[in-house]
């Protein structure tokens, strides 16, 4: 596997935090991913987005469809990259009922090959709906090499109580 | 045009065998900006049937190493699903697999386009074996500072007409076949 993480494999089923115990503010473990050709192209055949501004230098560099002429990361990599700051603390479903409700995500500036893109999270707002019904929103940024943010999301996830 | 021959190791799954991996092959028949109509509501060209190696696949390609990721045995034990853990973002295999190329939804084939932001709404995880339907509404079409915006909703339900999640999908696109024909020959 090409892309990088932050995190060693376990073998645990992953957990989430209890709704009453978790509070705004609280910081989620950056997730890095290394935006090598490779590892863009692995992301075209894996989700059949097969874009050529994704995966044909030499296309790209001919139709600049962003105005620069080279190859640049999926909007859908990037947003992948965003919902994994939260899936890697609590899993996309955790063992004590957690489980994502949502990803709304917004891409401000193209990634190009080569970068190394750092997203981090912080829970931004508790939605209390009664047991069993409880969310969090959990903001979340992206950054490139020369740090300026280049996708923000929203992830919602469902909390046992 | 050619697709590059190095993306061939990268195939791992029977989807990603048969899928057409060239976007600029019948170009001609994607639904483009101009033509497409809001409110249209209409079934997407393929059904998914849910396999471990899909979700495998894009698991690994998000950089996931973890076997509660990648290995269908070990999740067997010690998932909470019994099943691979999936990607929240797993919906875009299904929506381009099921979007075909050409009628209502297949502009997200388009080149030339780009991606200003994306909603995927979660109501419980794809499960092994299920037979998906996309359902595609043509939602919005507007133009904000020269640029064309194109939004269709997509419904993925399953065999037993379960709603298993949704994916606003919006492009900012090349509007008609005469902008998108210059991407295509440049």
């Amino acid at each position: 596997m090409t892309a990088s993480t932050s995190r060693a494999p376990k073998a645990a089923p992953p957990v989430a935090p209890c709704f009453s115990e978790i509070d705004t503010g609280a910081e989620l473990p950056p997730v890095e991913l290394c935006c090598e050709q490779q590892v863009i192209d692995r992301y075209a055949v894996a989700s059949l987005d097969m874009n050529p501004v994704h995966t044909n230098e030499e296309w790209a560099a001919r139709a600049q469809v962003f105005g620069m002429p080279e190859t640049v990361v999926h909007g859908m990599m990037t947003m992948s990259s965003l919902a994994s700051v939260v899936t890697r603390s609590w899993g996309p479903v955790s063992a004590n009922g957690g489980s994502v409700r949502f990803v709304d995500a917004t891409f401000t500036k193209p990634v190009r090959v080569g970068e190394t893109v750092v997203s981090t999270g912080v829970v931004k707002k508790k939605h209390y709906h009664g047991d069993g019904k409880n969310w969090v929103e959990v903001r979340v940024e992206s950054r490139d090499t020369a740090g300026d943010v280049i996708g923000v999301a929203n992830v919602g996830y469902n909390l046992p109580d | 045009m050619q697709v590059p021959t190095r993306l061939d190791q990268y195939i791992e799954t029977t989807k990603q065998q048969s899928f057409e991996k060239d976007f600029h092959l019948g170009w001609e028949h994607y639904e483009t900006w101009e033509e497409a109509t809001v409110g249209e509501r209409a079934p997407a060209s393929h059904t998914f049937t849910v396999v471990a190696e899909d979700i495998v696949s894009y698991n690994r390609a998000c950089g996931e190493t973890d076997p509660l990721y990648t290995d269908p045995e070990y999740a067997l034990e010690h998932s909470p699903t019994g099943e691979v853990l999936q990607h929240p973002i797993f919906a875009t295999t299904v929506g381009f697999y099921s979007v075909g190329s050409s009628g209502i939804g297949s502009w997200m084939r388009t080149p030339g386009a780009r991606n200003p932001g994306q909603l995927i709404e979660i109501n419980e995880p794809f499960r092994e074996g299920e037979v998906i339907t996309t359902t595609v509404t043509t939602r919005q079409k507007f133009i904000q500072r020269d640029k064309h915006y194109l939004t269709m909703f997509m419904e993925f339900h399953n065999q037993d007409g379960v709603l298993k999640g949704t994916w606003d999908c919006s492009l900012i696109l090349p509007a008609n076949k005469a902008l998108i024909a210059q991407f295509v020959n440049a």
